[in-house]
């Protein structure tokens, strides 16, 4: 690994060296803040992820874009796409440290804030809002993950994909159930009437080997039980909130048997083909996303969205905030790459991304709600209007660079426990050791956010 | 590793060759050698643009590296890398002390080694089958090293769909009455790691044996069917001896290979892996890119470098590898 990484870094640094010397001095900064920008002959690049679902429409919606772009300021918009997070990583991590790289980038939203702690990307201040089409003119709760707090704000919200559950409208029915559940603990017992095994049917259809899904029903139920998992400088994994959490979230198989016991190697993929068989009375933590595969199903016609639960685990009704923890504050966000020396070209770009009629646009193309308030607010699909109004109940994950080592850890609790899972029972002392590992490894890597 | 075996072969039967014919470069044929061109005017610069190359790729990464493993290097000094904090040892004593690296090792090494010691006698069997001339023996030869050339990815994500719960392999099972459990987590996941590079990995030891194989010469057959040995004894004395360079080669590049292995163990086990299967490369990788601990990961390859060439060295000087004077090993 060292050597494949620094063999990269080297090859970086010797490349930037090289363009440095062949563009010496050429570069000139582009023109004030007033008026449009005029990007006559020069070239914006920008880093995406490639969209597999639809590579062909991203390709056109590429093309187009760019046309846009060029009439709006006569510069030219070069595409880059990765392929994973990892990809992501790496090109963000050779950028950062060669200072050259692409001038935009698209950012998970999760991983903003460990993005944001190498302080490589624009911290917008007013004037810079003000390019991109002013504050307002995003869905605020999208703003909730661009930056430690409203004046320290990297990421410009691009597109929503809130996570809600699916259900099928035939077999709820069948159980007498005549509306989904808004707490744990009915979600479980409705889950129960809708499981019969000779059919192989199941109330639930998840995937515990998922690689992320894990820590966001974990999240959630902490979070809707009063506790936020970091509290300033205190992780809070040892808290009794989490272990409830997950022994509610262990239970669906060990103690209610209401999810498929195939499913502890299952990924989310996985969790929605089963659903998509008509298999699971709810697919549980879905996106917009799984539309195109849901109406070429077995159930296209006979799903549903809507939120998950916000009444955690042993409760009745939502306690404090628990309302507005629907799903973790879910999509994309774009990010201007501090050493970029065209960044009002790049507004400019970011401006024209985030209008409504291209947020609208891309929402019909890929499914993504838009960030944009106008366009969200505009949307009148009947069977994305729950995933619309769950934009709106997001809440941010915890903005700490540590983040992405909390989650590994959350998601390492279950991928450990695993083999009990599949045996029938996990039983409280491995739980105990492995949340206690959990909070240290995660206090660890907070501390150092906090150093 | 294709060019690994290929070199490998042609040096094997090059040595073979010098076994016979006067060798122009052997030290202790020096008159013949200052007729040559002489090792004072061997155009060496020419080197230049090579050793640039090699100086660039891997010495200053190298260099790099142990430098990075010096630093408090995270995703906060990332971006002035060079100013991030030095802090010595550190990263050493935490890697040692407060990370499951020696485990890591530990369970790098036994599996690459569980697997070399099966896949050598795998290989050896195959290559004797296949070494005389039959009926449809090339197809049988290309089926041999399909596991081979399919890329590791592809491997793993087959055999992952496989073992998931309820697929394939667990069908099969229950349908003879055992259960399996899991293969994919938990303790078994270190056996199926185990078995999947067995099957991946095996015709590479194939190969070589082949090659091995191919450089006995015709005399040496007939004079062991003129002394009368059976099939055993001349396996035992008159053609394992070729096969010993060969093999020590892919046991070496094999091991080494395994120890090196991120995509088969990360596409099947996925991260963050089970305990059982966290292996050297995903806890490199994993510290370095969801952890951010570079200056840290730094370290740990730099131990494990360390660690791994210790073996290595006392082998290369005890098989002599490098050495032209025994070709093939004793005879």
């Amino acid at each position: 690994m060292k050597f494949a990484s620094s063999a990269k870094f080297a090859a970086v640094a010797l490349t930037a060296a090289l363009a440095l010397t062949a563009c010496g001095g050429g570069s000139t900064s582009s023109g004030g803040s007033a008026g449009p920008v005029d990007g006559k002959g020069k070239k914006l690049s920008v880093l995406v992820n490639s969209n597999a679902n639809y590579p062909a429409q991203q390709k056109q919606w590429f093309t187009d874009i760019a046309a846009k772009f060029k009439a709006q300021t006569g510069a030219d918009v070069e595409f880059e796409t990765f392929a994973s997070g990892n990809d992501e990583l790496t090109r963000i991590q050779t950028s950062v440290v060669s200072g050259q790289g692409p001038d935009v980038y698209s950012l998970g939203t999760t991983f903003t804030p460990t993005a944001y702690a190498t302080k490589a990307f624009v911290t917008l201040s007013d004037d810079d809002w003000k390019k991109v089409g002013g504050k307002d003119r995003f869905n605020q709760a999208a703003l909730g993950i661009s930056g430690p707090d409203a004046q320290h704000q990297a990421g410009i919200p691009f597109v929503s994909r809130p996570f809600v559950m699916a259900y099928n409208k035939d077999i709820l029915k069948a159980a007498g159930i005549d509306k989904p559940a808004t707490s744990w603990d009915e979600l479980a017992a409705q889950a129960k009437k809708m499981t019969n095994p000779a059919t192989g049917t199941f109330g639930l259809a998840t995937g515990y080997k998922d690689n992320f899904d894990p820590w966001k029903f974990i999240w959630a139920m902490s979070v809707q039980a009063g506790n936020p998992l970091v509290d300033g400088k205190t992780l809070k994994l040892d808290d009794p909130t989490v272990k409830k959490a997950y022994e509610t979230y262990f239970g669906w198989l060990t103690k209610d048997k209401v999810v498929d016991p195939a499913s502890v190697g299952w990924s989310n993929s996985n969790a929605l083909a089963a659903f998509a068989s008509g298999k699971a009375g709810y697919l549980m933590m879905t996106t917009s996303s799984s539309v195109p595969t849901l109406e070429k199903s077995a159930v296209a016609g006979k799903y549903a969205y809507t939120a998950m639960p916000t009444t955690a685990p042993g409760q009745t009704s939502p306690q404090g905030d628990a309302a507005n923890a629907a799903s973790i504050l879910s999509g994309d966000n774009v990010v201007v790459a501090d050493y970029s020396k065209q960044k009002d070209l790049a507004f400019a770009y970011i401006n024209l991304i985030t209008s409504k009629d291209e947020q609208l646009n891309y929402q019909k193309i890929f499914g993504d709600l838009p960030a944009n308030a106008e366009a969200l607010k505009s949307l009148n699909n009947p069977i994305l209007q729950p995933v619309a109004d769950t934009a709106a109940k997001s809440k941010a994950t915890p903005f700490t660079g540590a983040w992405g080592d909390i989650q590994l850890a959350l998601v390492n609790v279950v991928v450990q426990s695993i083999p009990d899972l599949s045996k029938g029972s996990v039983d409280d002392s491995s739980l105990q050791a492995r949340l206690k590992d959990a909070q240290t490894k995660g206090q660890a890597s907070l501390d150092r956010a906090s150093k | 590793m294709s060019t690994d075996s290929l070199t490998a072969g042609k040096s094997t039967r090059r040595k073979s060759s010098r076994a016979a014919k006067p060798d122009p470069q052997s030290p202790d044929d020096t008159p013949r050698r200052r007729k040559g061109l002489s090792e004072r005017n061997r155009p060496l610069w020419m080197l230049i643009p090579g050793g640039l190359l090699m100086v660039i790729i891997i010495v200053v990464p190298l260099l790099l590296g142990i430098f990075m493993s010096g630093l408090d290097l995270d995703q906060y000094s990332l971006r002035k890398w060079v100013s991030a904090p030095f802090i010595g040892v550190q990263n050493f004593v935490e890697a040692l002390t407060a990370s499951p690296l020696l485990h890591a090792i530990w369970l790098s090494v036994s599996y690459s080694l569980l697997a070399m010691v099966v896949t050598i006698p795998l290989g050896i069997a195959g290559a004797v089958a296949t070494q005389n001339a039959f009926k449809g023996r090339a197809v049988i030869r290309s089926v041999f090293l399909i596991p081979y050339v399919l890329p590791s990815f592809v491997v793993a994500t087959v055999w992952r769909t496989m073992f998931q719960p309820g697929s394939v392999v667990d069908s099969v099972l229950h349908s003879v009455g055992i259960d399996p459990g899991l293969w994919l987590n938990g303790p078994q996941s270190y056996w199926t790691l185990i078995l999947v590079q067995i099957w991946a990995s095996w015709p590479f030891v194939y190969l070589l044996a082949l090659s091995g194989l191919q450089s006995v010469d015709h005399e040496v057959h007939e004079a062991s069917a003129l002394d009368g040995a059976l099939w055993w004894n001349k396996l035992r004395y008159v053609v394992f001896p070729y096969l010993k360079g060969p093999l020590s080669l892919a046991f070496l590049i094999g091991m080494l290979h395994h120890i090196n292995n991120f995509t088969l163990p990360f596409v099947l086990f996925g991260v963050p892996a089970p305990s059982d299967v966290e292996l050297l490369p995903i806890l490199t990788y994993v510290t370095s890119f969801q952890s951010f601990r570079f200056g840290l990961s730094a370290a740990m390859a730099f131990i494990s470098l360390i660690l791994i060439a210790i073996p290595l060295f006392v082998y290369l000087r005890a098989v002599k590898l490098d050495d032209a004077e025994t070709p093939g090993g004793k005879k």
